[in-house]
């Protein structure tokens, strides 16, 4: 455990430039968004929440070409390794999400892999919750306990940072000179937050009945024929919004360019709420109706992926709610699917 | 590290018209594809799109094959207007194909429709090649009509060379040249005689086709564990990454397209 102060900090970030480029969370308004990092400025928030766009997007882009022609060419390495900082735990929970899909569930995704190798995740505790957060319902933290390099806690005057793995270490090694011992009443205060954004996020469960995963277990077999998908369909506009800011949705659309002089093909974030998402050429469609793709959309979540990888692939990071125009809320939807009515 | 997602440049070297909208392309990619029956290649027509398809050909023919394809949409429609010495891609191959292995010193009873006796040619050369290995093969296939059946001519001569194979054939509607059987495919799989409660059960053709060629074959005493059944889904990466192809707890493109009825049975929306 290493204590920095805000000024060697920002000293710290200016080092890593070197090596890699850095992203940091600005605060626009009300939203903080990732930026690439340039020069110390007081809008870069470490702390408080989330950021609006999911972090999955640093290493499944939304639009990537993944073939020219026929060219048997294998993807090139970045000029750069990415360094992330201010990564917060439900973003950490997607990583792992897209992790087993992209690196570890049978074939493994050159392109991903490419992106996602070589990184520095330099994550931070939440210091705050906004009232969609509900992390700790689906057994995620706001503060986080593992898969970073370094964690970054808010304290007076700087930061106490903690290293995850190898890399992290050798990172904070490799600056010693900007990091100090930890004193006792930094790490209280650090103790001291936790507890309070804990107790912020337990407000927004209790408030808002949202169910715990312990009781998520068979939510989709049981609920399968129930009206709950059509009741909570019937607003939906069929936007994708929902699966394009979830973390863990990773579901794409190869598209190739209709330009026969440059045969670029594309892959493209997909979303699973849209008609023809599995529609074949000759016409079928397993999943004609809306509601059926509202179910295939938490049958995806809370049935596939507890079943193949032993974790429910939501991360409680809210962004869902607050993007959906038609006001459909996954706590919720849980709710109605735990209680079956 | 290889690109699961770039096409294998790929020469037309023939197309057969085999009905009004089937075409079968001969394909010859510039590094052989190896594949088995019933696994599947994604076939890109340069500057258009990418669509899985079947191989139709001998698996023993390692540098080239064949696909048969049905104009349906966007990209087939382009696959008909192709010429002998065009330029394709290809990618595979993918999925899992039939286990000929776990088909040894087994009766089996094949059932194709439509567009499904594609794939299933591919399969009968396997068995015929190797019909020694099997105890029993029996063989139903059925189409709309006599000029929609694909390889007619093909099939009669397989009754000619392998007369150990039982091989009937039928059609929704018949007309004054068609001699066999006139009924949906599940009319001429009454009277079979074998060993269904051993038996291996095939099926591949239209949604439709497999749900009742499947409901028939239980009827007759197979177990849910030796029916196999040809999912088409909308396979896309053929990885199991894009999510396109999803059944239940099984990605079609990489645990498929060839399921055990037992693997899948329980899930909705298979036969739509």
């Amino acid at each position: 455990m290493h204590y920095i102060s805000n000024d060697n900090f920002f000293k710290f970030l200016d080092k890593l430039k070197n090596t890699f480029n850095v992203f940091v969370p600005v605060k626009k308004d009300k939203q903080r968004f990732y930026k690439k990092y340039d020069t110390p400025r007081e809008d870069i928030i470490i702390g408080e929440v989330r950021a609006f766009e999911p972090a999955k997007a640093f290493f499944s882009h939304a639009r990537e070409i993944v073939a020219e022609g026929f060219k048997n060419t294998s993807p090139q390495m970045n000029k750069k390794p990415l360094a992330i900082v201010g990564v917060k735990a439900c973003d950490l929970k997607g990583f792992k999400v897209q992790d087993h899909v992209f690196l570890n569930h049978d074939y493994k995704d050159p392109f991903y892999i490419r992106n996602r190798e070589n990184n520095l995740i330099i994550s931070a505790d939440c210091t705050s919750a906004i009232d969609t957060c509900f992390c700790l319902a689906v057994g995620v933290t706001p503060y986080p306990e593992k898969d970073f390099d370094i964690n970054l806690s808010s304290v007076e005057g700087g930061f106490i940072a903690e290293t995850g793995s190898e890399k992290g270490k050798a990172t904070i090694d490799a600056h010693a000179n900007l990091f100090e011992s930890v004193k006792t009443r930094a790490k209280s205060q650090k103790d001291e937050q936790r507890k309070k954004v804990t107790k912020d996020v337990e407000r927004n469960i209790k408030e808002n009945n949202v169910p715990r995963q312990e009781s998520l277990k068979g939510i989709i077999e049981k609920n399968f024929e129930s009206d709950i998908w059509k009741d909570e369909a019937r607003a939906c506009v069929e936007c994708g919004a929902c699966n394009t800011v979830c973390p863990t949705c990773h579901c794409f659309l190869l598209y190739d360019e209709k330009n026969k002089e440059n045969l670029a093909r594309l892959r493209i974030w997909d979303s699973c709420m849209i008609k023809d998402f599995a529609r074949v050429a000759g016409g079928a469609n397993p999943r004609a109706k809306l509601w059926m793709r509202l179910r295939n959309r938490f049958e995806k979540k809370f049935y596939y992926f507890p079943k193949v990888a032993d974790f429910y692939a939501c991360t409680g990071c809210g962004r869902c709610i607050t993007a959906c125009p038609a006001k459909i809320d996954i706590r919720k939807v849980l709710k109605r699917l735990v209680k079956g009515e | 590290m290889n690109n699961p997602y770039r096409p294998i440049k790929t020469e037309v070297l023939d197309v057969i018209t085999e009905t009004s909208n089937i075409k079968t392309l001969r394909l010859k990619p510039v590094e052989p594809i190896e594949f088995r029956a019933g696994q599947f290649i994604e076939l890109t027509v340069p500057g258009v799109g990418e669509a899985p398809f079947t191989p139709s050909s001998r698996s023993s023919v390692k540098d080239m094959m064949e696909v048969t394809v049905m104009k349906v949409g966007k990209v087939t429609e382009k696959i008909h207007e192709l010429k002998k010495g065009d330029t394709v891609g290809l990618r595979g191959p993918l999925g899992k194909g039939y286990p000929l292995e776990d088909f040894r010193n087994k009766e089996i009873l094949v059932v194709g429709g439509g567009c499904g006796l594609a794939p299933l040619r591919a399969l009968m050369y396997e068995l015929f090649e190797n019909i020694g290995d099997f105890k029993k093969v029996i063989y139903r296939g059925g189409c709309k009509t006599p000029q929609d059946f694909l390889y007619k001519k093909e099939i009669n001569e397989w009754k000619k060379e392998h007369k150990s194979v039982d091989m009937r054939l039928t059609v929704d509607k018949g007309d004054p040249t068609w001699k066999e059987n006139v009924g949906v495919v599940t009319t001429i799989m009454d009277g079979i005689s074998m060993d269904c409660k051993n038996g291996i059960g095939i099926v591949c053709g239209p949604p439709i086709a497999m749900k009742y060629a499947t409901m028939k074959l239980l009827d007759m005493g197979f177990q849910d564990e030796n029916i196999y059944l040809s999912m088409e889904k909308n396979m896309s990466c053929g990885i199991g990454k894009c999510g396109h192809c999803r059944i239940g707890i099984y990605y079609a493109c990489k645990d498929g397209p060839v399921f055990k009825y037992s693997q899948i049975k329980n899930y909705h929306e298979i036969w739509d």
